[in-house]
């Protein structure tokens, strides 16, 4: 099913008695989640991306702005009607259940609908004509069957019986994403889901979420913090910076086309190194040195900020490009280059090929053109190329 | 590439040699924490565990100064708690205890006997037990006779007043009012704690009779149980049907059952407060998320309340069981406030004893019944709150 979130806006009002401003939370975001995919908000803490997800959960009100499941405005809709599963931060697994029960629990409040058969499975029909519907609970052994079968999709059934607090972080966050599958929503919502999980879990149970979400191909909203996360596993991320979508798109879209000084900031591990630049020319300049030429399109001479990525340079002894290596970190199949620049902002970092010999000390690169980038000083630090 | 470096560092290896999965670990670990495992299991053990290092660690030269810091509240506890808790268990088992002189006959189980029932006294102060008796019914009145051995029938006196009514109005006050009163409080907290306007103004409300003088409320609930007062008023209530709480000799017939349910609700009332407050703290202490979780489990209220708040508020609630039935196996004043006497016939029965007035009573009678009814209702408790642990031992979450 299909997402739709069109000029959402949250607004916590704030306290004008003690000079509390407003917090616009969300502002104005239009994105659509198209059917069956997974998609990943991503920003830094308190950029309104648990918000949204709160909001399309439907445990926020909005205070303005609709959404949409497919044809259906659920905007004003009980979250229980909606049909979602949403997996919280810390879980929120029942402590007092085991793992069965907690699993179980959405199903023993659900009520489905069911065509009336006679005896001879004939169908009943009511005083008009029509199909007549019972509407009745799940039996024991339907849920049980349920229950087996999602913890199966999660690899859970060991623990059936257990307390949550017996189980692992990852174990826990693998029931809970079973008890939001358990209903079978229409979309499954995730609030950073792994950030309860030490590196190397966090690593799998990513994977994990990517499988359990192909197989069941149930449209995702994920929520991170860590790009790296969002990178690996969405089909498409939504960049946000205090409440305003800053891009959209593919990942490595975004990574390599970002559209503004903080989606370039904010993507990539080791980040993007800046430099105080030039554009002259049609060339950009770092210091006195020309860093890329500008091949694309005509802009016009002024001072910019140059990011450069950090996988961004070749080491090449005629390079124009030089800084000063302080120290090398050897990262097995990459080494690291922190090093300074009169014109960087702080300490950059570059990495190079493992094989390649450089020292603590001066050294001159050739900077690849696709990993620089020009942004405009002026608000909104829009990129020029 | 810098969390790929941290993944590398080896985590701390395990006391065996054989490669161990990681959550196997953490389970056992967990298995340790919450079965007790090799830490000392009681809190003695722990304790002396505990000033062995300490005075390992400061030296013995400093336990004096422990011991100072101690002293104050020891020397109280031992005053006012220690010293009158022994001497009552030593009481309870000395024949014809007399607390002014400080005398007594030697050691005697008779106290026991007398508080049950069971040994009774001739008008010539001889014991007897209920098994030497011959029993005999005239006129629907039972009369215990002992044949001496010169062979003379006497009357054989016992007291019946704890057995036929300290402890089963003790025992109908407790399971009555706790179990009632823990509802009651548990529906006012939850509501308490899902309004917004008002919520501070209503808990200083409920928290009032907390604050108020039993006796003296006692006296209020009697002017509204009066049979002229306005209960029987609203209730439209008149003649047999609004004796709650009169007395006089002519009322002798009117059931037992008004007066018991005038003093639960008043016990219940004055009883609410304390578990408000405690189930409040309770459940503002339970994580938000739960609820929203069984909001999208879509749970109901009801069910929400009996799967998630109940169940998170349990530990509060075993708190709050314990303690309400420790409380109302020792309830007296409110029979005190309510009626002034044990009595609501005029004296004729003491229909409304409780084991505790029984205690209270006995300081102008025999301190060594009264001795041993104390220890007997220690007793009764010790077993109703050890079968409470038990019972709760599966039920409970902390």
């Amino acid at each position: 099913m299909e997402i739709k979130l069109k000029n959402l806006t949250k607004i916590f009002p704030g306290n004008p008695k003690k000079g509390i401003p407003d917090t616009r939370a969300v502002d104005n975001l239009d994105v659509v989640v198209p059917d069956g995919k997974l998609m990943g908000l991503l920003g830094p803490s308190g950029c309104g991306k648990s918000t949204t997800l709160y909001m399309i959960a439907g445990l926020l009100e909005p205070t303005s702005g609709e959404i949409w499941f497919g044809d259906e405005d659920v905007t004003d809709l009980e979250p229980e009607k909606r049909g979602i599963g949403l997996v919280f931060q810390n879980y929120a697994l029942y402590p007092h259940m085991t793992v069965y029960k907690n699993v179980a629990f959405p199903l023993t409040n659900l009520r489905i609908e069911e065509k009336v058969v006679d005896k001879a499975g004939q169908p009943v029909l009511d005083s008009e004509g029509k199909q007549e519907i019972k509407r009745r609970h799940l039996t024991k052994d339907e849920i049980d069957k349920i229950v087996r079968e999602t913890a199966r999709v999660v690899q859970i059934e060991p623990f059936l019986e257990r307390k949550p607090n017996q189980l692992s972080g990852g174990q826990q966050q693998r029931v809970a994403i079973a008890r939001a599958l358990v209903k079978k929503p229409k979309v499954l919502l995730l609030d950073e889901p792994l950030s309860n999980l030490d590196a190397r879990l966090r690593l799998q149970t990513r994977e994990e979420i990517r499988r359990i979400q192909q197989s069941t191909g149930i449209t995702t909203v994920f929520v991170t913090h860590d790009q790296e996360e969002a990178m690996s596993i969405s089909d498409e991320i939504v960049v946000m910076k205090l409440g305003v979508m800053q891009q959209r798109g593919v990942p490595q879209d975004v990574y390599n086309d970002p559209c503004n000084k903080f989606v370039a900031n904010f993507l990539g591990t080791p980040p993007i190194n800046f430099f105080a630049g030039e554009i002259k020319g049609n060339k950009i300049y770092i210091g006195k040195e020309m860093v890329r030429e500008i091949t694309e399109k005509k802009v016009p001479d002024q001072k910019c900020s140059v990011g450069i990525r950090p996988e961004g340079i070749v080491v090449d002894p005629a390079g124009p490009f030089h800084f000063h290596v302080d120290r090398i970190l050897t990262m097995g199949r990459d080494i690291m280059l922190v090093s300074t620049h009169p014109e960087a902002q702080s300490n950059t970092k570059f990495l190079v090929d493992a094989f390649v010999k450089v020292g603590v000390g001066d050294v001159a690169v050739t900077v690849k053109p696709h990993k620089c980038f020009a942004f405009s000083l002026e608000e909104g630090e829009k990129r020029i190329i | 590439m810098e969390q790929a470096t941290q993944t590398q560092v080896k985590p701390a290896t395990p006391a065996e040699n054989t490669p161990i999965d990681s959550t196997e670990l953490h389970r056992n670990a967990l298995d340790r924490d919450t079965k007790g495992g090799k830490q000392p299991k009681s809190f003695f053990k722990r304790l002396f565990k505990g000033r062995e290092r300490v005075s390992a660690d400061a030296g013995e030269k400093n336990n004096w100064k422990a011991w100072l810091y101690l002293a104050p509240s020891l020397i109280l506890l031992a005053v006012f708690t220690f010293y009158p808790l022994i001497n009552t268990i030593v009481i309870a088992f000395l024949k014809d205890y007399n607390y002014v002189t400080q005398t007594n006959s030697g050691f005697t189980l008779d106290n026991f006997g007398t508080v049950l029932g069971l040994v009774g006294q001739t008008s010539s102060q001889t014991t007897v037990y209920l098994w030497q008796c011959t029993k005999q019914v005239t006129d629907g009145v039972t009369h215990y006779y002992f044949s001496t051995s010169s062979g003379v029938l006497t009357e054989v006196y016992f007291q019946t007043d704890v057995i036929k009514y300290a402890l089963p109005n003790t025992l109908l006050i407790t399971f009555i009012t706790v179990p009632i009163s823990i509802i009651i409080s548990l529906l006012i907290s939850i509501g308490l704690n899902s309004i917004k306007a008002f919520k501070k103004v209503l808990q200083t409300i409920f928290f009032v009779p907390y604050v108020t003088n039993a006796i003296a409320v006692g006296m209020v609930f009697a002017v509204l149980f009066d049979s002229k007062g306005i209960i029987n008023f609203v209730f439209g209530l008149s003649g047999n049907n609004s004796f709650w709480i009169d007395q006089g000799a002519g009322l002798g017939n009117k059931p037992a059952w008004m007066p018991m349910f005038a003093l639960c609700v008043y016990i219940v009332w004055h009883s609410l407060p304390f578990k408000i407050l405690i189930f409040l703290s309770g459940l503002q202490n339970i994580d938000k998320q739960y609820y929203d979780a069984a909001k999208i489990d879509c749970a109901g209220k009801w069910k929400t309340m009996m799967n998630v708040t109940v169940p998170l508020l349990s530990p509060q609630i075993l708190y709050i069981m314990i303690t309400s039935f420790i409380a109302s196996f020792k309830e007296y004043t409110s029979v005190v406030g309510l009626f002034g006497m044990p009595s609501t016939d005029g004296g004729g029965t003491k229909n409304m004893y409780t084991i505790v007035y029984y205690i209270y009573e006995q300081i102008k009678g025999n301190v060594g019944y009264g001795g041993a009814a104390a220890v007997l209702l220690f007793i009764i408790i010790m077993i109703f709150t050890a079968i409470q642990f038990q019972v709760s031992k599966k039920r409970v979450y902390y």
